[in-house]
């Protein structure tokens, strides 16, 4: 993905952001926005977010991972084993760092993973590696 | 009594009863007898008497130690409220400095369009190769812009004022904490002051012991990641980490 105002990226993908804390929603729905993102949904637990890809046609997840209900490691598991799901992108931004969670991650079938506490320069980074890996 | 002897009888024991039945000390005699056929179970009763009487006695300890009554009917109950306090101080703060945040950027965006848009004309002004109509249009819209940029500078001077006033709860949600800190350290001498009571030492803690953990090993922010080698130090290490796996 080219995020540079100029790129290619389509700028109008939906995105989903998955988090407990309504204030980590919200610095992340700005970091986006500062990336040129416009359509962007938010869900407070995995249990909330699935039903609502499900529902629309998002592009992207970016999800916390413990949140209380539906986990974010399980979205991830669950949004993997959808058929119609399986190809979007996610990525975990979590406060977990334990080399275990992040090799399950990993083989869950996660995109990136940002550990908290994390930057805006590491968020885009993430996002530039995630779509030109898409092509 | 000795339990130790050999035989079931001993004779010590026979001349005592002897010298009961001869002394007319009937009751003693039959004491005596019962103690013989029933070495192990009198025994028994003793130890198990005096366990009782230890039970009874640290249960009443409990009973008398007042304090940890107060611990768990009032002072954690007042923790619970006062670590929900911190949550609903922090959060207003964050929100608040956010609020602020996002008013500020479509004023500053505003400022730099708007500067921008003067730029071509200044710049030929700077070359000297302005023409008078398009000066006297560049003088309107500088002055505007002065206008504009001093009425929003102070705008969001007063706005970053409440982003400073926003950063109090460190000072609240500190003591606040603080406070916890004693109680947990409280309840911790308790709980251990209870293991010892029992018989439980609580000297030396298990060879792996370690906080528990949720589904999927969530722990939440790892505080003490100096100590540990099962957890990541910082992004770049994620990153290491996945390039290692083929990630």
């Amino acid at each position: 993905m080219n995020v540079s105002p100029e790129g290619a990226l389509d700028k109008n993908m939906k995105v989903l952001v998955v988090d407990d804390f309504s204030t980590m929603r919200r610095i992340v729905k700005n970091l986006l926005r500062d990336l040129g993102f416009t359509n962007i949904q938010e869900a407070d637990d995995g249990s909330t977010a699935l039903p609502m890809l499900q529902g629309g046609d998002f592009d992207f997840v970016v999800t916390d991972w413990n949140m209380p209900g539906m986990q974010g490691i399980d979205l991830l598991k669950a949004i993997r084993a959808d058929a119609s799901l399986a190809h979007i992108p996610v990525l975990l931004i979590t406060a977990e760092a334990k080399k275990e969670q992040i090799i399950m991650a990993a083989q869950a079938g996660v995109n990136g993973y940002i550990v908290k506490p994390f930057t805006a320069g590491t968020l885009r980074t993430k996002l530039d590696k995630i779509f030109e890996r898409l092509g | 009594m000795n339990i130790a002897m050999v035989g079931r009888v001993s004779l010590e024991q026979a001349k005592s009863l002897v010298e009961f039945l001869e002394t007319d000390q009937q009751d003693k005699a039959d004491a005596l007898i019962a103690e013989i056929q029933n070495p192990i179970n009198s025994e028994l009763f003793a130890e198990i008497g005096k366990l009782t009487r230890q039970l009874h006695d640290s249960l009443n300890n409990f009973q008398l130690d007042s304090r940890l009554n107060d611990l768990a009917t009032a002072d954690i109950p007042d923790a619970k409220e006062r670590l929900n306090y911190v949550i609903t101080r922090t959060e207003e703060a964050a929100n608040k400095t956010m609020d602020v945040v996002e008013s500020v950027f479509p004023v500053v965006d505003n400022l730099a369009e708007r500067v921008r848009g003067v730029n071509p004309s200044w710049t030929k002004l700077m070359n000297n190769e302005i023409d008078l109509p398009e000066f006297k249009g560049l003088c309107v819209d500088i002055d505007a812009l002065l206008i504009a940029t001093g009425k929003e500078t102070q705008h969001i001077h007063s706005l970053m004022t409440d982003v400073l006033m926003a950063q109090d709860f460190q000072d609240l949600t500190g003591q606040v904490i603080r406070k916890v800190i004693d109680l947990v350290r409280e309840v911790e001498d308790s709980l251990i002051n209870m293991l010892t009571a029992f018989g439980l030492s609580a000297e030396k803690p298990q060879e792996n012991a370690s906080p528990k953990v949720g589904d999927n090993l969530v722990e939440g922010p790892i505080v003490n990641k100096e100590n540990r080698d099962d957890v990541v130090e910082d992004q770049d290490d994620v990153d290491d980490l996945l390039s290692s796996l083929g990630f």
